[in-house]
């Protein structure tokens, strides 16, 4: 220790010394406001030396008479320099840096200056998470960042969207992971996006493996709002948004008459009179237009010992389809105390109670599936039975299905500076508590045989899920010369648990929600599709302990080094698999500072970086380890066949699983033109994620029954492609400020192996799913029959292999595997649900307190399965383009004759529809008051605007909305009657006190 | 900073960062909860106990019944696939005329259920002797665990000769093919260990509700039927004349009683399973009625396994056993009509169901009665205790044995005990045989099990093991050289990289 000391001492001293000083003093204002910029670093260029402005914005600085230039940098806004001459008062404007590239960017357990930034990470400012009113403050991050596919998997309220950072990187789980203000959690939907600072996407191994077996699939910091030293005042919002959401578009299905015609064909003389048959539009009396409400209020200030932010959030969407709901309040407490100079503690805490209500779970299915022809009510007001689907009104009338939990997310944390304030020492306990219950009422009712219950059913769930999260890292970051080290050391333990209970009981006494209760007399029983009553959620049932360390090189601010290694253990692996290293490298050029590009005027910034690394992904289901032994394996003996209890082994365990890995390469250029008016940064990367777990069919002789899997480290996948973000930003001499950005993803999935017991399976999956993973083709890709026409004539049906009810009319396979016959085995890859290509384009102006802003963003290359419109045991409501049906010979090689289901129905590329979609994501007007309106009614500032979101998209999908996506990857973008996506139009208004 | 507050940051960094670390070592160590896992389990009486139940668990799993529909009596010229035209045509009928391939479900099901019991057998073979326990019991769970796995294993032979032997728990990946020969010696060791160890049924140390329990008894009935089928008979003769000579066992009062309700568990019994009439593996039901049961009114199972007119007609004249073991259209049983279905034609031609097949072969709606349980539901169909072996079958093994073994008085003893049993009441049928003609009486006794145990899944591999396959099966489309042998299931060859069996 006292040797280190005695380094550390020499270096300080070895500083170059200074003389004949003079002192430069002046005052940081922002520039848009001309309001006091407190917390402003001041630094002497070239040198460490520096200050910060105080409260009222002012500095004081001593300045050597060699020292010529003075730096003024602070979070959010553009650094400038200031050249001195002989002037001792130096006051400077800071204009807000509107772009996602700030100057300090946020990394695992610490910052980093953009310039010294050797990974891949993209910032995105809090303000710009609020534009899209939505429970995840993820959805406003679609188009939005490169490398980042932010997808909707319902329209219903409160559903979460699926967040995949460069691609789809396994078949298991390939969320992301979330760190709130230091706390590791699965997904932020309890995070009100108004309390939210900034987030970064971290996305190159550089950045993640600091979180080693959670980065594989990327990582999502987010940093709260904090009152800001200095700032005495407090400042207070105020925000109200009131919003109407709407259908975007109508699937196109058959009317009545048009029904009755087609059906006619097939099953002649099944509607007399096609004029006379009733015309239901399901699709109008399901859909309606719904509101959603977000209101805000925030106070944020500081002392010189305290930092507090309080923010209070109520979020409510009401669904377009009755009976769905989400409501949510959220609440945010973070306060820091300053001990003394050194020491500081505080909390980051976020409650969040809410209620999601569920509509029928069948609703919107059925109302894609029903008969036009079929009234919803009889004269008296009952509902009308709808033949083979059930009538998704009664459907919904007879749900009553709600979730209400408590998510509790937050932690304490401790800093201690220490040396000259080259160590911080820093220890962190974090907290994601969640409570939650699911009840589900169904009464009494009859509809039809059936759509009925004959007693009524109550169905409870309940789970609760705790983890505790505590981080010790000890920081070291000092200048030497023209060396920078910026060095982290840590250790950290995590322990997860939950429980559950799930039950139900029939024959409730009344009906009444009063009611819903279990109680002596109601027979409470098992619920039948779950298999344990009780018992912890394996997901939710585990512990971590990890060791990390980074080191952060720079030399003259030229050359970047970055090394970060992890070693975590975790409790999902048997002790002989139980740690894994997770190492990076990264090196990093800042081609701008040398000399040679000195005199190039129009460049100011280019820098080549490139990393290395590997993470994992520990979100596995680790019960597959063991062989769990199973109960009720009963067997009956004696005369009176009694029943006698039995258990033995299940499906025999692999001890010998550990982590999935990832390893990525990334290149990046950034560079900067005209003083940083234009801005490019371009990626590439590439990930292969080995040892991906996969159930595989093994040998009979293993003695777990026929077919039985058993998991095994046996699949790779890659990921590759480029990432693009274009700004241009500047303003006109008349005060039009604009800009325009782009941002850009190419993705190349494939998986490279799926293997086991010794040899190739060739495919995930049985041959009866909907998708097929094969080497050489991207994960979950569609599988069926390939189309290639409707046999037009006997001719043609005789000399083409076809099934045995297919007939001249009907739709042609392609016999694939060669042999005589079209069955099973003749079925194949049709289709990807993963895009090649992901973009988004935004256009912003700002003219004399107006702003205007227009989002688009787009996809291409992936396909939909439109499997709602396939597999038809029975007769169901057509999407309209069946009129096109073939008429005979050279009527139409695509639409085949009419049927009721069969050979036409079998899923095949008929179904196989383009995802690409371009849409209009956001377009926003505001208007900011005049301060000279405001400051005489005691108003900072205050804005009001108007916002349309989804308005437009530009699609060729005859579904709802093209997004589909689903956390499982074998099962994405396969249309099984969504609930659709809508079109949102707020109107809003933001005050500041 | 003072030295002394560096030297207490120092402390509290080393006893953060290093010291708690490593004295939460066991931090990591994190049981699943409310899942018991192998490595504690069985480890008391009571869970020897469980472990035992588990293995004859596996005899009511529906795969087990011959991959759930009965292959072995439909590939026989007993029976014919049953059910409707359409109903699991790609599915079963195949058997009927030897069209079945490597990927056929049932033999994969078969083949994988019997394996799953062989596990469970070596859960407490492997376990059960490290239980500290009452050393009686422990033997008696151990014996029964034995002869459970040599019964599973005596199917795999037969069907498929050469089979992986799998004597642990665990077994590894990529294992070749066990010759036949160390499959016989295993299941020879096993049900021996059994008859060494385990109890006669009318043991005093059983109680009332083990019935059902594997005995002495069944261990030697299985191991005459083992001999028989190596042609050991000489070892069959002492096996089978041990059953008898024990007096635990005799026939019941009549054919029909045999494979009643009031015949469950009863004094024929030699070896049945046990269950419940509710529809689930759990709670006690065994599907293998059910697949056969009466379709349409009475509503009681799907009608596979459809006695064929050769059966029928291989009956002696007035053999009250035909009417017990063949349900017809209009028939009353227990009271309840059986009026069957509709959808399914009384009699047609084979040829029309399954292009190939030999024409003039017909068939008629009509049903296993021996599975019948009165009743008009379903439910009630999956409380049809099925026998695996019984005493009928046990005194036709001597009889066989001590014919070939030149003791023909002694075989037509037991014989005509079967037949004397049969006749009942009515002395003008089924007189008593006096045939003592080695090969002659062997023709009768034939006969007389085909009779006796029809559709019991003994037939086929009578056919095999006498060598009258080939000329009986001939005209369904048997081939010796391949259908004495089931494909090895397409997917476990593919699996293992195991050629399959000749011919397939």
């Amino acid at each position: 220790m006292q040797r280190i000391l005695t380094l550390l001492i020499i270096c300080v001293l070895a500083a170059p010394a200074w003389a004949q000083n003079r002192t430069v003093t002046g005052q940081v204002t922002d520039a848009t406001d001309g309001s006091p910029l407190p917390g402003v670093n001041v630094l002497v260029q070239g040198t460490s030396r520096g200050t910060a402005t105080d409260v009222s914005g002012n500095y004081s600085l001593e300045v050597g008479s060699e020292e010529t230039t003075l730096t003024f940098t602070f979070v959010g806004y553009k650094t400038q320099s200031i050249v001195l001459d002989a002037q001792t008062v130096v006051n400077v404007a800071l204009e807000v840096d509107f772009t996602t590239l700030s100057d300090v960017v946020v990394i695992g357990y610490g910052v980093v200056k953009k310039s010294d930034l050797t990974g891949s990470v993209s910032s995105i400012r809090g303000a710009d998470l609020t534009k899209v009113p939505a429970v995840s403050p993820m959805q406003a991050l679609q188009g939005k960042v490169a490398g980042v596919q932010v997808s909707s998997s319902t329209g219903a309220p409160g559903a979460a969207p699926v967040v995949r950072i460069r691609g789809q990187g396994t078949f298991n789980d390939s969320s992301p992971i979330y760190v709130v203000d230091g706390v590791i959690v699965q997904d932020i939907d309890f995070l009100n996006a108004a309390d939210i600072e900034s987030m970064e996407v971290l996305k190159d191994a550089s950045s993640t493996a600091i979180y080693g077996a959670r980065g594989a699939n990327g990582v999502i910091l987010i940093t709260t709002k904090r009152g800001i030293q200095g700032q005495e005042y407090p400042t207070i919002s105020l925000s109200a948004e009131y919003s109407v959401q709407q259908l975007q578009s109508k699937i196109d299905m058959l009317n009545g008459r048009d029904f009755a015609t087609y059906v006619n064909q097939f099953a002649p003389g099944s509607y007399n009179n096609v004029d006379a048959v009733p015309n239901t539009d399901w699709q109008d009396l399901i859909f309606d237009t719904a509101p959603i409400q977000n209101y805000q209020f925030s106070a944020a200030g500081a002392s010189p010992k305290i930092q507090y932010y309080i923010g209070l959030g109520y979020f409510k969407q009401e669904g377009i389809v009755e009976k769905s709901a989400y409501e949510r309040v959220t609440l945010k407490l973070n306060n820091t105390f300053h001990l003394s100079k050194n020491v500081r503690f505080g909390n980051n805490f976020t409650i969040t109670p809410y209620k999601q209500t569920n509509t029928g779970g069948n609703a919107v299915f059925a109302t894609y599936r029903a008969l036009p022809v079929v009234t919803p009510r009889d004269a008296d007001g009952n509902f009308n039975a709808v033949p083979n689907v059930g009538n998704p009104l009664a459907d919904i009338e007879y749900t009553n299905n709600a979730d209400r939990g408590i998510r509790g997310v937050g932690n304490l944390f401790g800093e201690v500076n220490f040396l000259d304030n080259a160590f911080t020492f820093r220890t962190s306990l974090g907290v994601d508590a969640k409570y939650f219950k699911n009840r589900s009422f169904t009464p009494v009712f009859f509809v039809s045989p059936q759509q009925q219950r004959s007693q009524n059913l109550l169905i409870k769930k309940f789970e609760d899920q705790a983890t505790v999260l505590w981080e010790n890292t000890l920081n070291f970051q000092r200048n030497f010369g023209d060396h920078h080290v910026d060095a982290l050391v840590g250790f950290t333990m995590q322990n997860t648990t939950s429980e559950f209970l799930r039950l139900q009981s029939q024959n409730i006494l009344r009906d009444d929600e009063d009611f819903w209760y279990f109680n002596q007399g109601s027979s409470i029983t098992i619920i039948d599709s779950e298999k344990d009553v009780n018992g912890a959620d394996p997901k939710y049932n585990y512990s971590m302990l990890s060791y990390l360390a980074r080191a952060n090189y720079t030399y003259k601010g030229k050359y970047l080094f970055t090394a970060t290694f992890r070693r975590d253990g975790s409790s999902k692996f048997t002790t002989a698999n139980r740690y894994a290293d997770f190492p990076s490298v990264a090196v990093g050029w800042n081609i701008i500072e040398e000399s040679f590009l000195q005199d190039v005027t129009f460049l100011d910034n280019l820098k080549l970086r490139a990393s290395w690394g590997k993470t994992g992904n520990e979100k596995i289901e680790y019960l597959k380890i063991y062989s769990l032994v199973d109960n009720g394996v009963n067997t009956v003996f004696g005369q009176g066949d009694r029943l006698f209890s039995g258990a033995t082994y299940g499906i025999t365990g692999n001890p010998e699983l550990k982590w999935e890995t990832t390893t990525q390469t990334d290149a990046g250029i950034e560079a900067g033109f005209f003083n940083n008016r234009l801005k490019v940064e371009i990626d590439y990367y590439r990930r292969v994620t080995s040892d991906i777990l996969i159930p595989l069919e093994v040998p009979g002789y293993l003695g777990n029954g026929s077919g039985a899997q058993i998991t095994f480290n046996a699949g790779e996948i890659l990921n590759r492609g480029f990432e693009f973000n274009l700004g241009w930003e500047s303003k006109l001499d008349n005060g039009l400020g604009y800009r325009i950005g782009a941002v850009g993803t190419t993705i190349h999935n494939e998986v490279l192996k799926i293997q086991g017991g010794g040899s190739v399976s060739g495919q995930l999956l049985g041959p009866n799913s909907i998708t097929r993973s094969v080497v050489g083709e991207p994960i979950g890709s569609f599988y069926g029959y390939q189309v290639d026409g409707v046999f037009q004539n006997q001719g043609e049906l005789d000399a083409y292999p076809h099934m045995d009810n297919a007939g001249v009319g009907d739709v042609r396979f392609v016999n694939t595997n060669g042999d005589n016959e079209i069955d099973d085995s003749d079925r194949t890859s049709i289709g990807s649900p993963i895009p090649t290509m992901l973009y988004g384009i935004s256009l912003g102006l700002d003219f004399k307190g107006f702003d205007f802003a227009l989002d688009f963003q787009g996809e291409s290359g992936a396909e939909i399965m439109n499997y709602k419109e396939t597999v038809r045991p029975d007769l169901y409501n057509f999407e309209a383009h069946v009129m096109d049906y073939w008429r005979g010979e050279g009527t139409s090689n695509s639409e085949p004759r009419p049927s009721e289901g069969g050979v036409n129905f079998l899923p095949s590329s008929r179904f196989v529809q383009s995802a690409n979609f371009f849409r209009l994501r956001n377009v926003t007007l505001g208007y900011t008051v005049p301060r000279s309106i405001t400051d005489r009614l005691a108003v900072k500032a205050a804005r009001v605007y108007i916002r349309g979101t989804n308005v437009f998209t530009a699609k060729s999908f005859t579904g709802f909305s093209p997004e589909i996506a689903n956390e499982n990857p074998l099962d994405s973008k396969v249309d099984r009657g969504t609930y659709p996506v809508v079109s949102i139009y707020s109107c809003g208004l933001n005050l500041t006190f | 900073m003072k030295k002394n507050t560096i030297t207490l940051c120092y402390r509290v960094m080393v006893l953060l960062l290093v010291a708690i670390p490593f004295s939460c070592s066991d931090f990591l160590d994190k049981p699943p909860q409310g899942k018991l896992v192998s490595s504690n389990f069985p480890t008391s009486a009571s869970d020897a106990e469980q472990a035992v139940n588990a293995i004859y668990n596996t005899l009511r799993v529906p795969e087990y019944s011959f991959g759930l529909y009965p292959i072995l009596d439909i590939m026989s010229d007993d029976a014919h696939k049953g059910s409707n035209l359409t109903d699991q045509r790609a599915v079963v009928g195949p058997y009927d005329n030897f069209t079945h391939v490597g990927t056929e479900a049932s033999i994969k099901n078969w083949y994988s259920t019997l394996y799953q019991g062989v596990k469970r057998a070596n859960v407490v073979i492997e376990n059960v002797p490290n239980i500290v326990m009452d050393e009686t019991l422990r033997t008696r769970y151990l014996a029964e665990a034995r002869l459970l796995r040599g019964f599973f294993y005596l199917d795999l032979v037969r069907a498929w000769g050469d089979v992986p032997k799998i004597t642990t728990v665990v077994a590894p990946l990529g294992l070749p093919r066990s010759p036949a020969s160390e499959i016989y010696t295993l299941i020879e060791e096993d049900l021996t260990f059994a008859r060494d160890n385990l109890w006669e049924r009318h043991d005093e140390r059983w109680s009332a509700n083990d019935l059902g329990r594997v005995t002495v008894g069944t261990a030697n009935a299985l191991l005459a039927r083992y001999y028989l089928w190596r042609g050991n008979f000489p070892q069959a003769e002492v096996a089978a004349l041990a059953v008898i000579n024990s007096h635990q066992y005799d026939l019941a009062a009549s054919f029909g009683e045999a494979h009643s309700e009031a015949g469950e568990q009863g004094v024929e019994s030699v070896f049945e399973i046990g269950s419940i009439r509710q529809e689930g593996l759990p709670i006690g039901g065994n599907q293998y009625g059910n697949v056969q049961g009466v379709r349409g009114i009475p509503n009681r199972g799907w009608g596979f396994n459809r006695p064929s007119f050769d059966l029928i007609n291989s009956f002696e004249p007035g053999d009250p056993r035909l009417d017990s073991t063949v349900l017809d259209v209009g028939e009353w049983q227990d009271g309840i009509k059986i009026v069957g279905d509709t959808d399914t034609p009384d009699a047609y031609t084979n040829s029309l169901v399954y292009p190939g097949f030999p024409n003039g072969i017909g068939e008629k709606e009509c049903y296993n009665q021996k599975v019948w349980t009165p009743g008009t539901n379903v439910p009630a169909q999956f409380g049809y205790n099925r026998r695996l072996v019984r005493y009928a079958d046990v005194l036709l093994m001597a009889a066989e044995a001590l014919n070939k073994n030149g003791k023909p008085d002694d075989a037509l003893d037991y014989l005509n005990e079967v037949r004397a049993r049969a006749r009942g009441t009515n002395p003008a049928i089924l007189p008593d045989i006096t045939e003592t003609n080695t090969d002659a009486l062997n023709e009768i006794i034939l006969h007389e099990r085909r009779v006796e145990l029809a559709l019991e899944g003994l037939r086929f591999w009578d056919l095999i093991r006498t060598n009258k396959a080939t000329t009986v099966l001939a005209p369904y489309g048997y081939r010796a050289d391949k259908h004495n042998l089931l494909a090895i299931p397409q997917t476990e060859a593919d699996l293992n990289g195991w050629l399959n069996n000749p011919n397939w």
